[in-house]
């Protein structure tokens, strides 16, 4: 290896610097030809997605994401402790994008019924919005794969499946490599724990003072401590917050401190100590 | 200009198939060349002039070819004269363009031809087994002892006098029908004697330029049937988008078929084209475009949708409304939208809404969802809808008016919400519910 890298170094030597040893300095990969410098894969390097991303919206996302971006020409998993909790401000900014190209964002078996003119206030128009009822997991399976198969580029699909199994979505999985659209599958937080075939698998949870935080569980490339916290405030609620409601913390930390004993926690914890003391 | 003649059997069928509509044929192969003749069980191609259209001689040979297979015709033959190309298709040569006419037709025995095998018996007794024989004999001798038709057809068969034919015409609406070989007892069964009228259908279409947007097929039940039975019945079949894709025009049958439970076992099978529409056909690319997917994302929700049922395949249709419930309607695919602007609701609006508001418990006037709500903003009042009456089940009438405020609440676990509360509420405590969420 290390005579190959030589060779390879050797053989490009940088113009002013020919006297210098090449393994001297730290390696630097501008040296070397386009071809062979992408080739190079660095432990601490993210994957390649596959051919094509879409961008998510949040730069600091983008910059974690193999590729810079959700995958199309595979399966994301968008793991949630409880449906319908942030699937549109996490997603609607890169659907916004994918609408406004004339894509279809196709829902398959969604926990609520999807409102349109909130959707259109993000920048989803109501004619790219398709929701497909599908009540059973059967069902939903069956059409995720149909629209999966058709391949609707330029649009996406969501498709909510909490109860499929790990051998149905390897199933999607293969037939997702030929589709040219992110398919962003919704399953429940406890889903981590199995095993998946998705190389992309992300747990959205909320964070204090509308922020969302994304923990990126699985990815192609080095593993990814502590989550990424993104500003969201949701819709177009952003217009209407006053100052001292962009931090509704502290509003909350006043009303649970009020709400102690409604909330049955068993004890405070000063008063637990005092109580062990006696 | 050399004629380019097919001959298309429909009596001598493959195995133990369905018997052929000899009408029908006539219609699906009016697709190749507006000439198309049909005399008993005999259908005539004239495609000289289509060969350009349809990229050559051998394209053409194996466009018509695999078609007349799929309806289950298998004697068929190519020649330059109508009459020679029908005794080739009876004694299963397949190309009378392989040598000269005359070397082609002359081994052919004489009940290859009508006229000729009229006179069989005595044309046997004079010793004439083929055609060659026949024309072996001097021509006034032929011509005082047997009709002038024998004259006649050995001349147009060897192309040495013209032959004139009635053109069929393509009929203004379509309907065919089929006898099934067996009687069919399950409606997905029906399919594949379905699929024959389909794809006469498509000949059709393509000869009308036309795509069908809704077909009917009937079935009549069997003479051996229960006596509330009835006669038969029919499925009518819609297509959002005219089409004459033939296949996915059968994908939606068999969608559709799996969901008829037959009363009794079937014998008979008719189709029609119940509303049809002009079809503007997309020009074929060497590139993938977009155009293409767009078409097949189509296709597939139709797919889902005949699976599904209708109303559970929905595309929204915004409303200038301030109620939220009826800001938008859901509707199935086909509906026509109309594309005027519609004006938005200034303020903010949730992204999941609730069907029926969750009535939401209080604790010490603190809504409670998931833990107690902290109200952020509100409230914003929405008050309207008593013009707006429904027909209830039991014949009353009751207005669909609302008098709420809005607010918006956050929730530790489940987000902010949009909550509300009944403004002028008909028992004294105000409740609050849960109507929609800013997920």
């Amino acid at each position: 290896m290390s005579a190959a890298l030589q060779w390879i170094v050797n053989a490009t030597p940088p113009p002013g610097e020919a006297s210098l040893h090449p393994f001297g300095q730290p390696f630097d990969l501008g040296q070397l030809p386009g071809g062979v410098a992408q080739a190079i894969w660095r432990g601490t390097d993210l994957g390649q997605a596959g051919q094509s991303v879409v961008s998510s919206g949040w730069a600091a996302l983008d910059a974690q994401l193999p590729g810079g971006g959700w995958p199309c020409n595979a399966l994301t998993e968008l793991l949630q402790p409880q449906p319908s909790l942030c699937e549109w401000r996490l997603l609607s900014p890169a659907l916004a994008g994918l609408a406004a190209g004339g894509g279809h964002i196709l829902l398959v078996g969604p926990p609520k019924r999807p409102h349109a003119p909130g959707l259109v206030q993000l920048g989803i128009t109501e004619k790219s919005v398709v929701w497909i009822a599908a009540d059973t997991p059967a069902e939903r399976l069956w059409c995720t794969e149909q629209l999966v198969k058709a391949n609707p580029r330029g649009g996406a699909i969501l498709a909510w499946l909490p109860q499929a199994r790990a051998e149905q979505l390897r199933r999607l999985q293969v037939h997702a490599q030929t589709c040219d659209c992110p398919v962003f599958l919704f399953r429940p937080e406890a889903a981590q724990l199995d095993a998946s075939p998705a190389p992309l698998r992300v747990l959205a949870t909320l964070g204090p003072d509308w922020t969302l935080q994304v923990h990126l569980l699985k990815r192609k490339g080095a593993l990814l401590d502590g989550p990424i916290v993104l500003p969201s405030v949701p819709g177009t609620l952003a217009s209407v917050l006053t100052p001292r409601l962009m931090r509704p913390s502290q509003l909350l930390a006043k009303t649970e401190a009020a709400n102690d004993p409604a909330l049955g926690r068993a004890i405070d914890r000063r008063r637990q100590r005092q109580l062990a003391a006696h | 200009m050399t004629l380019h003649w097919a001959a298309l059997l429909t009596d001598a069928v493959s195995d133990s198939s369905l018997r052929i509509d000899p009408q029908g044929v006539a219609v699906w192969a009016l697709q190749f060349t507006p000439r198309v003749a049909q005399k008993g069980a005999t259908v005539w191609l004239e495609v000289a002039q289509s060969m350009r259209l349809f990229g050559g001689e051998d394209p053409l040979h194996q466009r018509v070819e695999a078609g007349a297979a799929e309806l289950g015709i298998r004697a068929l033959a190519w020649a330059p004269t109508s009459l020679a190309a029908l005794a080739c298709a009876r004694m299963g040569l397949r190309d009378g363009f392989a040598m000269p006419l005359a070397q082609v037709l002359d081994p052919l025995p004489i009940e290859s031809m009508d006229a000729v095998n009229a006179h069989q018996a005595t044309l046997a007794r004079l010793g004439c087994q083929t055609l060659a024989d026949v024309r072996k004999l001097p021509r006034g001798g032929i011509s005082r002892r047997f009709d002038s038709e024998l004259l006649l057809a050995l001349d147009q068969a060897y192309g040495l006098r013209p032959e004139g034919y009635p053109w069929v015409k393509l009929p203004e609406t379509f309907s065919a029908k089929l006898e099934m070989p067996g009687r069919v007892d399950t409606a997905p069964a029906l399919l594949f004697g379905a699929r024959r009228l389909l794809l006469q259908m498509g000949g059709w279409l393509s000869a009308r330029q036309c795509g069908v947007t809704a077909f009917t097929l009937h079935w009549c039940h069997d003479a051996m049937r229960a006596r509330d039975a009835g006669e038969g019945g029919n499925l009518t079949v819609r297509t959002a988008l005219p089409t004459q894709n033939v296949e996915h025009l059968c994908r939606l049958l068999g969608e559709n078929l799996a969901k008829v439970h037959l009363l009794a076992p079937a014998g008979e099978l008719a189709l029609s084209a119940t509303e049809v529409s002009p079809f503007i056909e997309t020009s074929r690319s060497l590139l993938p475009d977009d155009r293409a997917s767009f078409e097949a994302v189509g296709l597939v929700l139709e797919r889902i949708e005949a699976r599904l049922g209708q109303h559970r395949v929905l595309r929204p249709t915004l409303n200038e409304d301030s109620r939220m419930a009826w800001m938008a309607y859901w509707q199935p695919m086909n509906v026509k939208r109309s594309t005027s602007k519609v004006r938005q609701v200034p303020g903010p609006q949730p992204t999941w809404i609730l069907k029926n508001p969750l009535k939401l418990d209080v604790r010490d006037d603190c809504p409670l969802y998931q833990g107690p709500l902290q109200l952020l903003l509100g409230p914003e009042r929405v008050e309207g809808g008593w013009w707006h009456r429904v027909t209830d089940v039991e014949g009353g009438q009751h207005s669909l008016q609302v008098a709420r405020d809005y607010w918006v609440a956050l929730s530790q676990h489940a987000g902010a919400l949009w909550i509300f509360q009944q403004r002028l509420p008909r028992n004294e405590a105000a409740c609050w519910y849960l109507h929609g969420i800013f997920a």
